[in-house]
């Protein structure tokens, strides 16, 4: 039997006017997932975001945290969420300490437990050093840390982190991974927008992909690449050009129109994707070598996050498209 | 016409669809001064005096309109492309500092001259009607009016290369603005009296960087402040010209001098707290600042009585920290301290009165300067800088939001006015019978307080950008407090007594002026009616305040 999810959306729709923003969405997370939410600009994910943490009213549909609904009960949904928006939201003329204190004593943190909190917060982001420091003079990176120590604060179950890796340098990106995946091995749930998607892959234990308002795959991440993975490429290292050449028809002759061979001699290689399975694969190697071609690899091509998220908003492309010529 | 930036700034004000509006508004107010002063019957005497009259109120809106709209689009100009990020490449460009000032200037000035020519039917009719000079009235008076123009955007344009944010921008340059205009005229109302030669004229010279002697005398009220009546009438225009050309040369300078690329040239805040330094330089500040106010000290936890709303105000808010709050609280304890000094031996022949008016303008001057700019931030600058969605997502409730606001701003105000009270005590000390009426002013000045509060307040909740909710702030409380004052300097001459009444009676100013008996406002008596107006509209404010801030705590 599966955990409680920690956050739920049932059929969530979001409307306005003829724009449908959200187009029922329903996701399901469990204690100490990291959801990496991903989709191009306008994809509904922020739209998203806002209801859960009851910025925004759906027009149908249900979101729940922690078994709390995200409209009905938005004062309690608060306490159950960090939020981390993708602007900071600073005060002139504060002090990072100040900062935390204020939303600390937002939150009704007692005195005496706020400044424990505010120092283990700043630990965690390794921003402790910044205590001191006034918020306008911190660079983005030095921000976006402070933002995540916000989140913290109130020691919420579930932290909701909109483009948190966006505009940090690659030390910086580095440093960001290791705080998440540091909040998820602590039990929070998190739920993660980028458009940096490598980085994503890297943390992420699950991944939901929109456009459109509309959700293209959910599941994890393995599910995700299966979901989407419409034709294999497969490369073979060669010994030399003639090898090149026989190679590249008998993958002709064998695997057919299904596959588009490509060779490459000046790189002694040959390429080609199929939507055959291993069965196929195995036969195509065997005629290889039993025709005495000098095979030194051969190879399955890792496709990444990357190329999922490309496949789903190209396959959507093409639904609109075909959806346009038919009217 | 080939600088790019006069094209720019003129075709984006233009596009603006608030100037559009605005200039709708103008075309209206100005038809509806001339309908009301135009005479009844289509008939009209031939001394001119009711062409006079419709000159007079004509011009008296041009000039009022010159001052609330002219500094506000230089007074962002500058900052907003720094803030945005334009102005670096500008300065990148190979456009020099004196091009880029001077693109400004034009680009500031093209709005108030296209106000100008909107004016010119209704100029023109007050001509036709006879008995206005166009050489002696018609002409000075626009000359005035694009000096006041060409002030308004010097200022503006320097006081925005100055400072890092639109709303100290606007705010700042309207202050610069009511000092120039307003302020500058008291010197020579204090030393008019004596037969000092060299106090006479640095008076009259002060008083010629405000451009309201020489629309008197233009006008033909020589009645007030301006010494015409010393040197003749042709130099108050020329002194005017004098002091407000050399104003704005020396702006321009100033101006040119820091647009360079060593503007940004800035370090961050180290943020060095006086407690982690060595124990020497810790006794020191300790010693000077008297450990509470030193502003590098490190603060404790808001406390579990205290708003966090009202705590973060006081923090954020430049006054709101203690040591800005006690250099502001200091010096008006040195100006009511120098008043009760001043009335104490006698050297000025003070009368309570006369010291009762002072310290009322310069009370409500601090109140009407200082409001605005700690109030209509309060709700802008959070929707601004996108922190209002941080705070939506606490559990800080709507009440508890707008209270802690409030109060912040309340604690400065009434330490200011405190601040002031010593000069009151010399009043009761020359005179004991002023008790009753000093009580009153204290009241009065409190309302007053509370009423710039929720007017700047309730503004604040309807803009997304701090500098518009403060420019409409400003322009409101100047334009009630010394706008009305305007018919006021006319009265008898250019106003009728009873509209004169009739107006004042919605000022402040003038019901505490009135109260404490000031010279030339003892005929009126309207406190009460004043306290009910300012009641009404206070409550107006806070509903619409509390209205307002619900909605935007709500869901979308």
């Amino acid at each position: 039997m599966s955990e409680a999810p920690v956050v739920e959306t049932v059929e969530l729709t979001k409307v306005y006017g003829e724009f449908t923003a959200l187009d029922h969405l329903s996701i399901r997370l469990e204690k100490g997932q990291i959801l990496g939410f991903i989709g191009p600009n306008g994809a509904g994910k922020t739209t998203t975001i806002k209801i859960l943490v009851g910025l925004i009213r759906p027009t149908s549909g249900k979101a729940s945290i922690g078994g709390v609904d995200c409209t009905s009960d938005a004062r309690k949904i608060k306490h159950l969420v960090g939020y981390m928006p993708d602007t900071f939201g600073s005060y002139d003329n504060m002090r990072v300490r100040e900062y935390l204190d204020f939303f600390g004593a937002a939150f009704k943190i007692p005195r005496k437990q706020r400044q424990d909190r505010i120092n283990a917060s700043l630990a965690i982001t390794g921003a402790s050093h910044m205590a001191d420091l006034y918020v306008e003079s911190l660079s983005h990176g030095m921000k976006q840390r402070v933002a995540i120590a916000r989140t913290l604060l109130h020691d919420p179950p579930v932290l909701i982190l909109d483009e948190p890796a966006n505009g940090l340098d690659p030390a910086a990106r580095v440093e960001m991974r290791e705080i998440l995946l540091n909040l998820a091995q602590r039990g929070k749930t998190l739920i993660v927008t980028s458009h940096i998607l490598p980085e994503l892959a890297r943390i992420c234990n699950m991944v939901a992909i929109m456009t459109h308002g509309k959700l293209r795959a959910f599941g994890t991440l393995d599910e995700i690449m299966q979901s989407v993975r419409h034709q294999r490429m497969i490369e073979i290292q060669l010994l030399s050009e003639e090898d090149v050449t026989q190679a590249a028809e008998i993958l002709r002759e064998n695997l057919g129109e299904t596959a588009s061979v490509t060779p490459a001699p000046s790189e002694m290689m040959v390429r080609f994707n199929t939507t055959g399975n291993e069965q196929s694969l195995a036969v195509a190697l065997q005629r290889l070598v039993s025709a005495q071609v000098r095979v030194s690899q051969f190879r399955e091509m890792q496709q990444d996050l990357e190329d999922a998220f490309l496949s789903v908003t190209q396959q959507d492309k093409t639904e609109i498209a075909a959806g346009e010529a038919q009217a | 016409m080939n600088n790019p930036i006069v094209r720019r700034e003129l075709i984006g004000a233009l596009r603006k669809p608030n100037v559009a509006a605005l200039e709708v508004a103008w075309l209206a107010v100005l038809a509806a001064v001339i309908v009301l002063r135009w005479p009844a019957g289509g008939r009209v005497n031939l001394a001119g005096t009711q062409a006079q009259q419709v000159l007079s109120l004509l011009s008296w809106t041009i000039l009022v309109g010159m001052m609330l709209v002219a500094p506000a689009f230089p007074a962002a100009s500058v900052v907003a492309e720094k803030r945005t990020g334009t102005l670096a490449l500008l300065l990148n460009s190979p456009l020099s500092p004196a091009a880029i000032y001077f693109g400004k200037l034009i680009g500031a000035l093209g709005l108030p001259i296209i106000l100008m020519l909107l004016t010119i039917p209704g100029m023109t009719a007050c001509f036709a009607m006879g008995g206005v000079s166009l050489v002696h009235q018609v002409l000075p008076l626009y000359l005035i009016f694009i000096l006041v123009a060409l002030e308004s955007a010097a200022v503006g344009l320097y006081v925005s290369i100055r400072v890092n944010d639109v709303d100290s921008g606007i705010r700042l340059t309207y202050a610069v603005l009511f000092v120039l205009d307003l302020l500058l005229l008291i010197p020579y109302r204090l030393v008019a009296d004596t037969q000092n030669p060299t106090f006479l004229l640095i008076g009259r010279w002060l008083a010629s960087f405000s451009p309201l002697p020489a629309m008197l005398h233009v006008l033909g009220a020589n009645s007030v402040h301006a010494g015409n009546s010393v040197n003749g009438g042709t130099s108050v225009i020329t002194r005017f010209v004098i002091c407000s050309l050399v104003l704005s040369g020396v702006l321009g300078l100033l101006s040119i001098q820091r647009l360079g690329q060593w503007l940004f040239d800035r370090p961050r805040a180290s943020g060095k707290i006086t407690d982690d330094r060595s124990t020497k330089v810790r006794a020191y500040r300790r010693i000077m600042y008297l450990w509470f106010f030193d502003p590098q000290r490190r603060s404790g936890l808001i406390g579990p009585f205290s708003n966090p709303v009202m705590v973060k105000e006081f923090r954020t808010s430049r006054f709101g920290r203690s040591h800005w709050m006690m250099r502001l609280v200091g010096i008006c304890l040195m100006v009511s301290l120098g008043l009760m000094l001043a009335a104490a031996y006698g050297s000025m022949s003070f009368q309570p009165q006369t010291l009762g008016e002072l310290m009322v303008m310069f009370q409500v001057t601090l109140i009407v300067l200082i409001t605005p700019s700690l109030s209509a931030g309060l709700i802008s600058s959070e929707l601004q800088n996108k922190s209002w969605q941080l705070l939506r997502v606490t559990p800080l409730s709507p009440a508890s939001i707008v209270l802690g606001k409030l109060l912040s701003v309340c604690r400065t105000l009434l330490l200011l006015l405190f601040a002031t009270l010593p000069g009151y005590a010399v009043m009761l000390v020359i005179d004991k019978g002023q008790a009753d009426r000093v009580i009153t002013v204290l009241i009065t000045l409190g309302l007053i307080a509370l009423f710039c509060l929720m007017v700047s307040s309730a503004i604040s909740s309807w803009f997304r950008k701090t500098a518009q909710a403060t420019a409409l702030s400003y322009a409101l409380l100047l334009g009630l407090f010394g706008g009305t004052l305007v018919f006021w300097a006319g009265r008898g001459t250019l106003f009728s007594l009873s509209l004169v009444a009739g107006i004042l009676k919605y000022n402040p100013l003038a019901a505490a002026l009135a109260t404490i008996h000031a010279p030339g406002f003892t005929d009126y008596n309207f406190v009460l009616t004043n306290w009910w107006f300012m009641l009404t509209v206070m409550g107006v404010a806070a509903v619409v305040l509390v209205f307002r801030t619900w909605q935007l705590t709500r869901p979308d």
